[in-house]
């Protein structure tokens, strides 16, 4: 019988070499790129131990698979396929509940069949295991490669200076940021104090961003954490938030957030003009959009803790965060408005609200805008600063259109608690005025009066 | 045809004019274009901060350091130091024994009685005469009389300056009489620094130089000295600031009554807000820092008024490290409380340094050199 000689030219079978009589098994047709999308890469011999299927499609999670091992049912990867008599192939479990909904036709040809066997279709099958295993015993190796490459950056970290300690800090941060596995090695030999050694007073930027960026990749333990809260590293990681680009400064917000996760964090590291002015800066910088949501995240976690707020007041953070409101999104606009609410708790954060001219008017044309949320908090700040001095400001709110929209909540499906403050809102800001006056100024028709 | 020739020659004359005129214009642009990369750096702060100090620093780390010439030019100076320094022991030692209780701690032993009253005399000269291996082991004995070193504890109180055990410790060599002063003798050398110096250099690294040219001004830091600076300083990159933390608990060479960390924060605060100052980055160097971790531990910090409210939470390192964070939020606090919010986005940063620690100077000189080329950067668009 003569063998199957291919051509080189068949691109369609994508053969390599060829042509010269050697048997075709399986392991090569997939080695050789039968089904396309392999990447040769020295792989050689069959699979070690049985692997289980569904497992190594699962954790592969590949993106593009062969279209002959997708089922059309389903549009997943098949793992027990079988054939009807028109010669289409489907998932078993997929089929047999076609079956089982009363159709007795082919999905895709759309034929009536005269036989309804199903056939399991080994060959499709074992094609379909080879081509996992494969990719599967790949990516393994690739992730033990990076498991070895951190290992031996891990031990070049400890000899180095200067530039080639920069170099390998990068290397190490994109093998971190790339595969699990290498996070994990780091962790597991001593990595992170290592890198944390690296932080403190005479740490240059170029070597604090790439630190910042490698720890924030890890899971950090407790006592790790505890180590990094020390002053002097603290002040580093701010000093790097400081100067950093928008990608080392987001990656210094997250380590900060993480910092504040333990349970022993004690507010007097976040309690600190440098940072709150680095935080306030990146959420004002109209270049970098993408900084506005993580400087505001960080700073509502700190308005959290009471005895940093007047802080935050003293920054000048009010009038700016006022000034911002009309621009931002939705996320972003309700954590400026919980953090403004938050400092309405102190007297100097009052003061301030009222201060600043444009409270009164983009807190009433958020009510009743954005969320039942952002109305919450526009009203909670609304009421702090009437009843600070419920003449002035009662006057400025009622022009503003405050009595109307107060109606609105009032009249609304909102939590209960909130339609109670709106009506006690409406009440202090009526009693400036006389009620002709104010139904007017509400805007109110003769029936609702 | 005459009218034609002289016109000529006019023309001529006036080329050649315009040429030279020409020629002139081209090298003051080129000159202002140079002057234009050299970034201006100004060392400021109160008497007695360190900044003379970071300046020869920068001298030895940047140039090439002194030559023998300059080295022995301090001779004078080092001398000067050893005698003005053992009159203000001894004189202060007098003044002690005087107005105390325990009184007799201070009184000099009778027989350095006499070399007391002699060295006493010789440090109030206008000239000193040089210092002989005689001299000097007179000036030992009285050194390690328990008077003196009695009132040497008590130093903050009088104004013994920070080199007097430096220099007591060394009095064999500093009488030899072919001594050259080492690099250490000159960097401790203390001289009343008047009017303005400047050095130019570049940063030397690891690839060699980084191509950015400073130049470095020092000028005298005493209160009658102040008011001649701020005029010169338009357009300065950087201010480096020099706050010796360890003085808080001393008082000012010219005003006996008044607090020197007092005088350094009202001086940071001055500086701060003038106008000249609007875009530049300023560096603070908290100097002294060896001197102030051996005294917090003993003195503590609420002996100055600006640090009365500070809370000691352990002992030891952890303690010094606890009490160096306090000072640095105090003077982070400052900052940003004498800074209009317009000026915020002007690069402050603050550094821990030793001047007389050279390695340390020349780590903490290479951050502010990256966060100085940064800041062009930035400034430029490109970051």
């Amino acid at each position: 019988m003569p063998m199957f000689q291919p051509s080189k030219k068949d691109g369609l079978l994508g053969f390599e070499g060829g042509g010269d009589g050697r048997i075709l098994d399986l392991d090569t047709a997939v080695k050789d790129g039968v089904l396309g999308g392999v990447a040769g890469g020295g792989f050689g011999g069959g699979i070690g131990e049985k692997l289980d299927l569904k497992k190594m499609i699962e954790e592969l999670n590949l993106p593009e698979v062969p279209s002959v091992f997708i089922c059309p049912i389903s549009l997943e990867p098949m793992q027990d396929p079988v054939t009807l008599c028109t010669g289409q192939t489907y998932e078993k479990s997929n089929i047999l509940k076609w079956f089982s909904l009363g159709h007795y036709t082919c999905p895709t040809t759309m034929q009536e069949l005269w036989d309804d066997t199903v056939t399991p279709n080994k060959t499709l099958y074992h094609l379909i295991y080879t081509w996992f295993s494969q990719k599967y015993v790949q990516m393994k190796k690739r992730s033990e490669d990076a498991q070895g490459r951190a290992s031996e950056l891990l031990s070049t970290l400890k000899k180095v200076k200067g530039q080639a300690r920069i170099q390998t800090l990068k290397e190490l941060q994109q093998v971190v940021a790339s595969h699990s596995t290498a996070r994990k090695t780091v962790v597991d030999e001593g990595g992170v104090a290592l890198l944390s050694s690296l932080l403190g007073p005479f740490t240059s930027y170029a070597v604090g961003s790439e630190v910042v960026a490698i720890l924030v990749n890890l899971a950090l333990s407790s006592e790790s954490k505890t180590n990094l809260m020390q002053p002097a590293k603290v002040s580093s990681i701010v000093d790097i938030l400081n100067e950093g680009s928008l990608e080392t400064k987001v990656n210094c917000v997250r380590l900060i957030e993480t910092l504040m996760e333990e349970k022993d964090f004690r507010t007097e590291i976040v309690s600190s003009h440098s940072l709150l002015v680095a935080l306030m800066r990146l959420v004002r910088d109209k270049r970098h959009p993408n900084g506005h949501l993580p400087g505001l995240g960080l700073l509502k976690l700190i308005s959290m803790h009471q005895q940093v707020r007047s802080l935050i007041v003293s920054i000048g953070a009010i009038p700016q965060l006022v000034e911002l409101i009309p621009t931002l999104n939705p996320e972003c606009l309700e954590l400026a408005l919980f953090i403004l609410n938050a400092l309405s708790s102190v007297p100097e954060g009052k003061q301030a609200l009222k201060d600043c001219s444009n409270t009164i008017p983009n807190m009433v044309k958020l009510l009743m805008r954005i969320s039942e949320s952002c109305t919450e908090y526009a009203l909670s700040i609304l009421w702090s600063v009437c009843k600070l001095s419920p003449d002035e400001c009662s006057l400025i709110a009622v022009d503003a259109g405050l009595a109307a929209k107060l109606l609105l909540v009032i009249q609304s499906g909102c939590n209960p608690e909130l339609k109670q403050r709106a009506a006690e809102l409406l009440k202090l800001c009526s009693l400036n005025y006389s009620d002709t006056i104010f139904i007017s100024k509400c805007k109110l028709t003769r029936t609702i009066q | 045809m005459g009218l034609l020739c002289s016109r000529q020659r006019h023309n001529q004359a006036d080329s050649e004019e315009n040429e030279q005129t020409a020629e002139i214009d081209r090298r003051i642009e080129q000159e202002t274009k140079a002057e234009k990369h050299i970034q201006k750096l100004l060392l400021l702060g109160a008497g007695d901060s360190g900044k003379s100090t970071i300046f020869k620093q920068i001298k030895l780390l940047f140039q090439s350091g002194f030559d023998e010439a300059e080295l022995k030019g301090y001779i004078p100076v080092i001398h000067a130091n050893v005698y003005q320094t053992i009159k203000i022991l001894h004189d202060g030692s007098k003044e002690l024994s005087q107005n105390l209780a325990d009184s007799s701690k201070f009184m000099v032993s009778d027989e350095n009685k006499q070399i007391g009253e002699k060295l006493s005399e010789i440090g109030g000269r206008l000239d000193y005469p040089r210092l002989t291996k005689e001299l000097a082991h007179e000036i030992e004995t009285l050194w390690r009389d328990n008077a003196i070193q009695e009132t040497y504890s008590r130093g903050n109180e009088l104004q013994v300056p920070d080199c007097a055990h430096y220099f007591m410790e060394n009095l064999q060599r500093l009488s030899d009489a072919d001594y050259v002063p080492t690099k250490e003798d000159v960097l401790y050398a203390r001289v009343r620094t008047t009017g303005v110096v400047e050095i130019q250099f570049s940063p030397v690294g690891e690839n060699k130089k980084s191509g950015e040219v400073y130049r470095l001004f020092d000028v005298g830091g005493q209160k009658n000295e102040r008011r001649k600076w701020i005029h010169l300083f338009e357009g300065v990159t950087a201010v480096i600031f020099c706050a010796a933390i360890s003085e808080y608990d001393q008082t000012l060479f010219e005003d006996d009554n008044k607090n020197r960390m007092m005088e350094t924060k009202e001086l940071f605060e001055w500086v701060l807000k003038q106008p000249c100052f609007e875009k530049t980055s300023f560096m603070l160097f908290l100097n002294k820092f060896d001197l102030f971790e051996k005294k917090v531990l003993k003195v503590p910090l609420n002996v100055c008024a600006w640090f009365k409210d500070y809370q000691p939470v352990s002992t030891g390192k952890q303690e010094i490290e606890h009490a160096y964070e306090f000072v640095k939020k105090k003077f982070e606090e400052l900052y940003f409380q004498s800074t209009a919010p317009d000026r915020v986005d002007r690069v402050f940063k603050i550094y821990r340094t030793s001047a007389l620690d050279q390695k340390l100077v020349k780590k903490t000189f290479k951050l502010v050199d990256e966060t100085l080329r940064r800041r062009n950067l930035f400034e430029a668009g490109l970051l």
